[in-house]
């Protein structure tokens, strides 16, 4: 969901920073960007503290470049010609006239921004990659053997290893076939890829044989270097979506493909692949790998994410009843998605379910092992789109619920992504009304990140700050002053300025606890409609793997309290992390894996929410505190009534 | 207070806490005691739904409350809307509503249609995920002056172009006018597709679509001097 923005303010110019999404006004023509950045403790570096002396504020000017006027003296010092091109400035020389939009680029910043790539390792049924290789020795050609040197390898291949000799030989590799044997002194290792020959390495490289798995998240991607020999992760790396310039979340996205046709097509898959081929060369370093020994990438993600990658032009995917374009998985040359690996390394993307559940669910409900259980689990992917699925191996029932970007801190007043300096933990004593936080490295507070936003709602409910509805307790203001009426309303101080790096207390608005109510009644109808839809309550559900990235730092308690999912006793409550990455790791080294990928998607049964007649009731249902309907909470509603929030 | 008095309290309170059973038979006691259907309505149901959007706007209210209390005004419309004497109030001003072609999100068109409704418009709910020619095919067959167009979702921005230009190409572009809004509508997109008003929310909405119907009374007095003169 796009924000409301104001448009203008007289005199002022608004300045946002990707990709943290925070937004500011500033006096126009008298604010560096530097100083924009720091008045609002956004993360980036400075060591001249300001003076254009060590080029180390660069950053990346997506809109407004063009009224910002040509480099300054001290600007050319520091800023390449392929910088200037790409609209590279330093934030400390640049004042702007009129509203821009800055990215600050990763070796910009100094903290890191927290990018939570862990997930369950799940053990494959059988490590199985499709990719192989096989050293052979082949005999010279003499007058008595004078056997093609396509025949020859192919014989010696079946000789030594047992391979059918209709192996396809790619032509690229038939092209200097003769010099690479006669070079390599007849011994040869073949790549395999299914039943092709994608390469002949000189001498025995069989033990040097990588894959790459990616998780393409909306807003982060996770990347996985894997040895095919072992099955085992070599190493990790995590990027944030390069595409959010473009849109913030996938509909905006398949806007811009809209808008702009095919050249935003190629923007939106160019920009993904950067922060892919990022990771992968991240990776590649850190195991001393080089990107030619990856001769096989697998990826997951959203059926948004597939069109976007793929360079397929999804506008229809958009528009109700959001039918995908391609279900089964897709084989590609990975080298025409401008990816880097072995030039005839191929890409697998894993088949997606139906409207926007993707090949992230597949791999989820893969590692959660959904359709081998006999009792019913519940699996919750929590996203800007959460995903949900209710069933066991007779049936499997899934959704797909918007629920918007608050909690990674969008429409949320002092809301932001997680990173150095967010709140990530928010304790309010019931009693003396104190508040406890946490932020991230421990740094002086700069805004809320999503953990905060689910422990925030959670404990102004306990402490009687806000009711049921939602609503903030006018009373309450005479208890504690972090109770006020500000600009905006009712708002709760979390962080007074003292205590900030910012220029302003920390606070939590009526406006954001009402996002936060619609973006967790979203989930909660997702599973309410699942459950009602399969005959079965939560007092049925045996497990509940709560999965996504974000999924890991919430508290599950307060998440549960809140309403976020149906009442199901804790000790049931199960994070796996990103089950997203687990899968694809597993489609990749794994052929049966990948087969299991393809029953799973005709298997599971999407369920569009918005066709549901009882959406529109269950959703108003959900945005109480934790629910209308009291009888489903009976946990929750106890420890209230012990705080004496409830009657 | 008086017995009168009593009745349209009643009206207004059962509106404010959303009871439909209450509001159905405060309607009925009005009818009964003679009160003015027209009455009953503006100064009572619909003054309710005013605080409610007043509630609303100060997020003191929120959806459930809202439409809860859209459901009291819609039972006690029910009983005395069928009641209503054309003559005296003259024909209400119609407005036809929907969510655009491709979306489904229909609770913020259902909260404004209930402030439309309790400002006194007839409102001709045309549902959603409405294909374009729709939109423009009930408004000229209604007669009705003002179409109120409502999307949450980014891609279906563009079915809005779509209506404005079937209006441009229909003639009717100034006859028949257009709100917008929704949670990704802003007021740079109408100027872009040549919306005649946004319409932040509920509230602002109600403001704009009077601002519309004044326009076009304005509009209709210059065509009818120009014929005339």
């Amino acid at each position: 969901m796009a924000t409301r923005e104001e448009l203008e303010r007289p005199g002022q110019v608004k300045i946002i920073f990707f990709p943290y999404g925070k937004r500011e006004w500033f006096a126009k023509g008298e604010v560096t960007v530097l100083e924009a950045a720091q008045a609002q403790g956004i993360d980036l570096s400075s060591l001249c503290g300001g003076k254009g002396t060590c080029g180390k504020c660069k950053v990346k000017i997506e809109k407004g470049i063009e009224a910002l006027g040509p480099l300054t003296l001290q600007e050319l010092k520091h800023v390449t010609e392929e910088e200037m091109k790409a609209g590279y400035r330093l934030a400390c020389e640049i004042k702007p006239t009129t509203s821009i939009v800055v990215y600050v680029p990763e070796r910009s910043r100094v903290g890191k921004q927290r990018l939570q790539t862990e997930g369950l390792e799940v053990p494959v049924k059988s490590l199985n990659p499709l990719v192989k290789k096989y050293f052979v020795e082949l005999p010279k050609p003499t007058l008595h053997d004078h056997r093609s040197d396509e025949d020859r390898l192919l014989d010696a291949l079946y000789k030594t290893h047992v391979i059918p000799t209709n192996q396809d030989i790619d032509f690229d590799v038939a092209i200097d076939l003769a010099s690479t044997l006669r070079n390599a002194n007849w011994k040869v290792t073949t790549v395999t890829w299914k039943d092709k020959i994608i390469d002949i390495e000189p001498g025995d490289t069989t033990n040097r044989c990588f894959g790459f798995a990616v998780d393409i998240g909306t807003t982060k991607l996770a990347g996985f270097l894997m040895d095919l020999n072992t099955g085992k992760v070599v190493s990790v790396a995590a990027r944030m979506n390069p595409q959010i310039p473009l849109g913030e979340e996938v509909m905006s996205r398949l806007t811009h493909q809209m808008m702009k046709g095919w050249e935003g097509v190629q923007e939106l898959q160019k920009a993904v692949v950067s922060g892919i081929n990022e990771m992968i060369e991240e990776c590649c370093q850190k195991a001393k790998v080089k990107t030619d020994e990856i001769y096989e990438l697998c990826f997951v993600g959203n059926t948004a994410m597939q069109l976007c990658f793929l360079g397929i032009y999804g506008r229809h995917v958009a528009f109700s009843p959001y039918p995908p374009v391609l279900r089964r998985g897709t084989d590609i040359r990975a080298s025409r998605l401008g990816l880097k690996s072995h030039p005839r390394a191929n890409a697998h993307y894993v088949p997606v379910i139906g409207g926007f559940v993707g090949a992230d669910s597949v791999a989820d409900l893969m590692a959660v092992r959904m359709l081998e259980s006999n009792e019913i689990i519940m699996d919750i992917d929590i996203g800007t789109n959460t995903e949900i699925a209710v069933g066991n191996k007779d049936l499997v029932l899934m959704d797909s619920c918007a629920s918007g970007p608050a909690f990674e801190g969008m429409q949320i007043k002092h809301g932001m992504r997680a990173a150095t300096g967010s709140i990530e933990r928010i304790s309010i004593d019931p009693e003396t009304l104190e508040v406890h936080y946490r932020t991230i490295e421990d740094k002086p507070p700069v805004g809320l990140c999503g953990s905060a936003l689910v422990d925030a709602p959670a404990e102004l409910l306990k402490s009687g700050i806000i009711d049921l509805n939602g609503r903030f307790v006018a009373e309450m203001a005479e208890k504690t002053n972090r109770v006020r009426k500000g600009p905006d309303g009712w708002e709760f101080v979390v962080a007074w300025q003292k205590e900030t790096a910012t220029d302003t207390d920390i606070v939590i608005t009526q406006g954001d606890v009402r996002e936060l109510q619609k973006a967790k009644a979203a989930m909660r109808t997702g599973s309410e409609i699942l459950m009602k839809r399969m005959g079965v309550t939560e007092k049925d559900i045996t497990k509940l793997y709560m999965a996504g990235a974000f999924g890991n730092y919430i508290d599950p308690e307060n998440a549960r309290t809140i309403g976020m999912y149906p009442e199901v006793p804790l000790e049931k409550v199960v994070f796996v992390g990103n089950t997203a990455g687990t899968g694809s790791r597993m489609c990749l080294i794994s052929k049966e894996e990948r087969d299991y990928a393809q029953e799973l998607s005709t298997k599971v049964k999407y369920l569009e929410l918005a066709a549901d007649p009882d959406f529109q009731t269950e959703y108003l249902n959900a945005l109480y505190f934790p629910h209308k309907n009291l009888d489903k909470y009976p946990d929750t509603v106890e420890l209230l009534r012990r705080l004496g929030r409830i009657k | 207070m008086s017995q009168e008095e009593k009745i349209f309290e009643r009206l207004i309170q059962s509106v404010i806490v959303g009871d439909s059973e209450e509001a159905k038979k405060a309607a009925q006691d009005a009818i009964n005691a003679g009160i003015e259907p027209w009455k009953a309505i503006t100064d009572g149901l619909a003054a309710g739904m005013k605080v409610v959007g007043d509630k609303y706007e100060h997020k003191e209210y929120f959806l459930p409350e809202v439409m809860v209390a859209a459901d009291a005004m819609y039972t006690g419309l029910n009983l005395l809307l069928p009641l209503l004497k054309k003559e005296i109030t003259g024909e209400r001003e119609k407005v036809v509503i929907g969510v655009v072609e491709g979306d489904i999100h229909d609770i913020g068109k259902n909260i404004v249609k209930a402030m439309l409704t309790a400002a006194g418009y007839e409102v001709i709910d045309v549902g959603r995920d409405v294909p374009t020619p729709q939109f423009v095919e009930t408004a000229t067959g209604q007669k009705a002056r003002v179409i109120a167009m409502s999307t949450m979702m980014t891609p279906t921005l563009l079915s809005m172009k779509d209506v404005e230009q079937e209006l441009e190409k229909k003639g009717l572009k100034g006859e028949v006018r257009t709100i917008i809004g929704g949670g990704t509508v802003t007021d740079d997109w109408r100027a872009k597709i040549g919306s005649d008003a946004y319409g932040k929310d509920a509230v602002e909405a109600v403001d704009k679509v009077k601002i519309l119907f004044e326009e076009i009374k304005v509009a209709l007095e210059l065509a009818k001097q120009k014929r005339e003169g």
